[in-house]
């Protein structure tokens, strides 16, 4: 295999391979492979790991046509070191050779088997809107759980089929996202699938890193066992996640007691500012303290060991005077999804779920369990 | 009580010695024997009771026929057929403790435990109330004789070196003809030290085990004495320099550890070496599950919760794993750990054979520290959430003991063990005593 290519975009297209690959580091044996394809003027690259493929394509003066596997991490590096221009690259049976100006690298092939690639880019797809999916994406991805080992099917978006449209679900069993597109038909009516929040993470990232603004298809399919996201030049492939999902929908209460009104930037810089107290990030178990009061809401952390953190917000609110204490990175991630400039939080009581919400019904609501303190 | 005629409070005015190194004698075996008082005078032991079981305590009765802590329990059995054989209940010795902490917390707010049955008292401050350090000593046995029905030895002295040293000296004796009382309390004055310290072997010194004690013989020293006179160098150079600086500072009776109140518990664990390698997946189940129980009455008893729970195997063949599991941030309930360690369980290969399992909980915190409790939304038990349900147990059990209640599955696994070889898993043993029953004793 050889080839010359500019050294930007081909140090675009292995960083955004390598980003399905640096989330297992140390998987085949210490060095996560990238997969580089040459056909013609066309270079594939193509980074894995088990359950999430992404492959960026790009546009070379090739020579040779050929496949080799070199270590991720250790070509993204040489690469973006190089100054722009153009790089050759000539790979042997055991050496991959990367020359820029005076600067020359021969680097050992990766080990590993050939990775498998899920299908051709070129390929049928539903268009969505790219940039209000991955406003969504933002919206939802971030109430999904991190870790895996106690409920796998907890930290994958569940996307499904509404009457309306398609609507997207993330719960990490303490909190819970949802985002509706109103009459985007995506799916079969009645169908859902569960998709990995890792690989949608992806998706958004890549929708927000466009260059030119929305102008790139966001198309998607799906099968029985993954899910395929093309934006360009770069598509994502991911496994979707077995289990049932939750019926969570039925824990959105259907009314409230209480409900406050409050500009969002305000509420999150003071929530920001309040939060300061809480100097662990793995903490759970430091609440804000929400008093809702007439004409606003006071925010309150207590800790024994640093001190305590009170600020007021002006916001309209009527009823009797309630205390309810949350998570506060938990309350801010909701209130950082809203988009409108009032943000709406509804309370029934200190030990039932509240709701973080924009203006009116709106189509993106984050549902949060109270912390019960004593 | 006594009032100190104008002292200073400051120091013992008498003796000038503050630390109290309380010991309880024969712990476990004392508890049982307090628990049933048919057992009085006789021979006790409590420990692993199977094939490759080891003597945790032994009453005194048991040590005149030559059984000792940590000896294999045949070799114990052979000693001493008469004796009975206990496999104890660790969630019982825990709330002994707990109520003995209790009792020292009433003399002193300085109290250092350093196990379930040894703590070290600092009274500098408690002289104004409750008198001299003898006098506090005094008092500490006397209502623990009277509240636990158990006996315990005081030792006295002006650091905690001396003062443990000091209640070894006061330990019961074991002879060949039966056990002897000891002093009980034994105060060793600020210029007797040297002269109290040096004769004992150095053994006796906290940070010398087998191997030291093996080097120190080597280089011709057996008494602290001894130790004490050598050179600082010579030593040095024969057990390394941090241990030959702190060794040579012991001997010479240096030793200026505080007593600090509160020691933080790192985690809290319980584990159990089978009498042989265990295939069944079922029975591993049920002593994960048995030890969760007595690491969660632990818990209770000390006070604290914790996130992260783990999981210990060791295989047939002695290679060991651990697996753990923290939740996002919440403090576990009990029910929690148990379904947690299962699913840790359900992911180890265990067809090779399992030696040894353990459950230890860390990350721990004082429980009720003005935190809160992230509620759940999908937790299928709303009702009742963990925390709760532990806190009604352990009231239940607190009332009418350790035994009162416990899960299904361990309530299945204690007639498995009544049924078979006499072989009881901990904490199964006071019910049937209490009813009179023998058929969990060895012989």
């Amino acid at each position: 295999m050889r080839f010359r290519a500019d050294r930007d975009t081909l140090l675009e297209a292995v960083v955004t391979a390598s980003r399905a690959t640096t989330t297992r580091a140390g998987l085949a044996g210490g060095i996560a492979g990238l997969q580089l394809s040459l056909r013609g003027e066309q270079l594939d690259i193509v980074g894995s790991d088990p359950d999430l493929v992404i492959e960026a394509r790009c546009q070379v003066a090739g020579e040779v046509d050929g496949n080799v596997l070199v270590p991720s991490r250790l070509v993204s590096d040489i690469i973006r070191s190089f100054d722009a221009g153009a790089v050759d690259v000539s790979a042997g049976d055991e050496e991959v050779r990367f020359a820029s100006g005076q600067a020359e690298f021969t680097v050992r092939v990766a080990l590993g088997a050939d990775i498998t690639r899920l299908g051709s880019l070129e390929s049928e797809g539903i268009k969505l809107p790219a940039v209000e999916f991955a406003d969504g994406l933002r919206q939802v991805v971030r109430a999904a759980l991190a870790d895996d080992s106690r409920a796998p099917q907890l930290t994958g978006v569940l996307m499904e089929a509404t009457e309306s449209g398609l609507r997207l679900t993330a719960t990490d069993s303490y909190r819970l996202a949802f985002r509706d597109f109103d009459g985007l038909s995506v799916l079969d009516p009645g169908a859902q699938v569960l998709v990995p929040a890792k690989a949608l993470a992806e998706v958004q990232r890549l929708v927000a890193g466009m260059k030119d603004n929305g102008a790139a298809d966001l198309l998607f399919r799906h099968s029985d066992l993954d899910a395929v996201f093309d934006l360009g030049t770069v598509r994502i492939t991911s496994r979707l996640l077995r289990g049932a999902f939750p019926d969570v929908q039925r824990l959105v209460p259907l009314s409230y007691e209480y409900e406050l009104s409050v500009g969002r930037e305000d509420f999150a810089a003071a929530l920001r500012r309040v939060r300061l107290l809480v100097r662990d990030s793995k903490d759970v178990t430091t609440p804000v303290r929400v008093s809702l009061h007439d004409g606003g809401v006071e925010l309150a952390v207590l800790t024994p060991e640093s001190g305590r953190a009170v600020e007021s917000v002006k916001g309209e609110f009527s009823g009797t005077d309630v205390m309810v204490a949350f998570n506060p990175t938990y309350l801010l991630d909701g209130v950082e999804a809203v988009r409108s400039d009032v943000l709406q939080l509804r309370v029934t009581d200190p030990g039932k779920p509240a709701l973080v919400s924009g203006e009116g019904a709106g189509e993106f609501r984050y549902l949060l369990m109270p912390v019960k303190v004593s | 009580m006594t009032v100190m005629a104008g002292g200073s409070s400051e120091r013992d005015a008498r003796t000038g010695v503050d630390v109290l190194h309380v010991d309880m004698d024969c712990f476990y075996a004392a508890v049982e024997i307090s628990d049933d008082p048919s057992l009085r005078n006789k021979p006790v032991i409590v420990g692993g009771t199977g094939p490759r079981g080891v003597v945790a305590s032994c009453s005194y009765e048991a040590r005149a026929k030559g059984v000792r802590s940590a000896m294999a329990m045949a070799e114990a059995r052979r000693r001493c057929p008469e004796a009975v054989v206990l496999a104890g209940s660790h969630g019982r010795y825990g709330e002994v403790s707990a109520r003995l902490n209790a009792i020292f917390r009433r003399y002193t707010p300085v109290v250092e435990s350093i196990a379930l049955d040894e703590a070290y008292l600092d009274v500098s401050g408690s002289h104004r109330l409750f008198g001299s350090s003898h006098d506090i000593a005094v008092a500490v046995r006397e209502t623990i004789r009277d509240e636990l029905g158990l006996q315990c030895s005081v030792g006295i002295g002006s650091s905690k070196l001396i003062a443990k040293l000091a209640s070894e000296a006061a330990k019961p004796r074991t002879t060949a003809t039966g056990p002897q009382p000891g002093r009980g309390i034994v105060v060793v004055a600020p210029d007797r030290e040297i002269e109290f310290l040096h004769p004992l072997p150095v053994s006796e010194l906290a940070g010398v085990g087998p191997r030291t004690a093996d080097q120190l013989s080597r280089l011709g020293i057996h008494t602290i004495g001894e130790l004490a006179r050598i050179d600082q160098g010579l030593l040095c150079r024969a057990v390394g320099r941090a241990a030959g600086v702190q060794l040579h500072a012991l001997a010479s009776g240096r030793d200026d550890r505080p007593v600090v109140a509160h020691r933080t518990v790192k985690s809290i664990g319980h584990e159990e070496t089978f009498p042989s390698d265990e295939y069944d997946g079922c029975r591993l189940r049920q002593e994960v599950l048995r030890l969760v129980d007595s690491v969660a009455t632990r818990m209770r008893v000390a006070e604290v919760e914790g996130r992260t729970v783990t999981l210990k195997v060791r295989f047939g063949d002695f290679a060991t794993i651990t697996r753990s599991h923290s939740l996002p941030g919440n403090f576990l309930s009990s029910s929690e750990m148990a379904q947690l360690c299962c699913s840790l369980l359900d992911s180890v290969e265990l067809s090779g054979g399992v030696r040894l399992i353990g459950v230890s909980v860390s990350s721990l915190e004082p429980r009720g520290s003005g935190r809160g409790r992230q509620l759940g939304l999908l937790d299928p038990s709303g009702e009742v959430e963990g925390g709760a349900l532990d806190t009604a147990v352990g009231a239940i059990r607190d009332r009418y003991g350790a035994d009162a209640l416990a899960t299904a599955a361990l309530v299945a696994s204690r007639r498995a063990g009544r049924a078979g070889n006499g072989d009881v898993p901990v904490g199964a043993v006071s019910h049937d005593r209490r009813a009179g029953g023998r058929a969990a004793r060895g012989r």
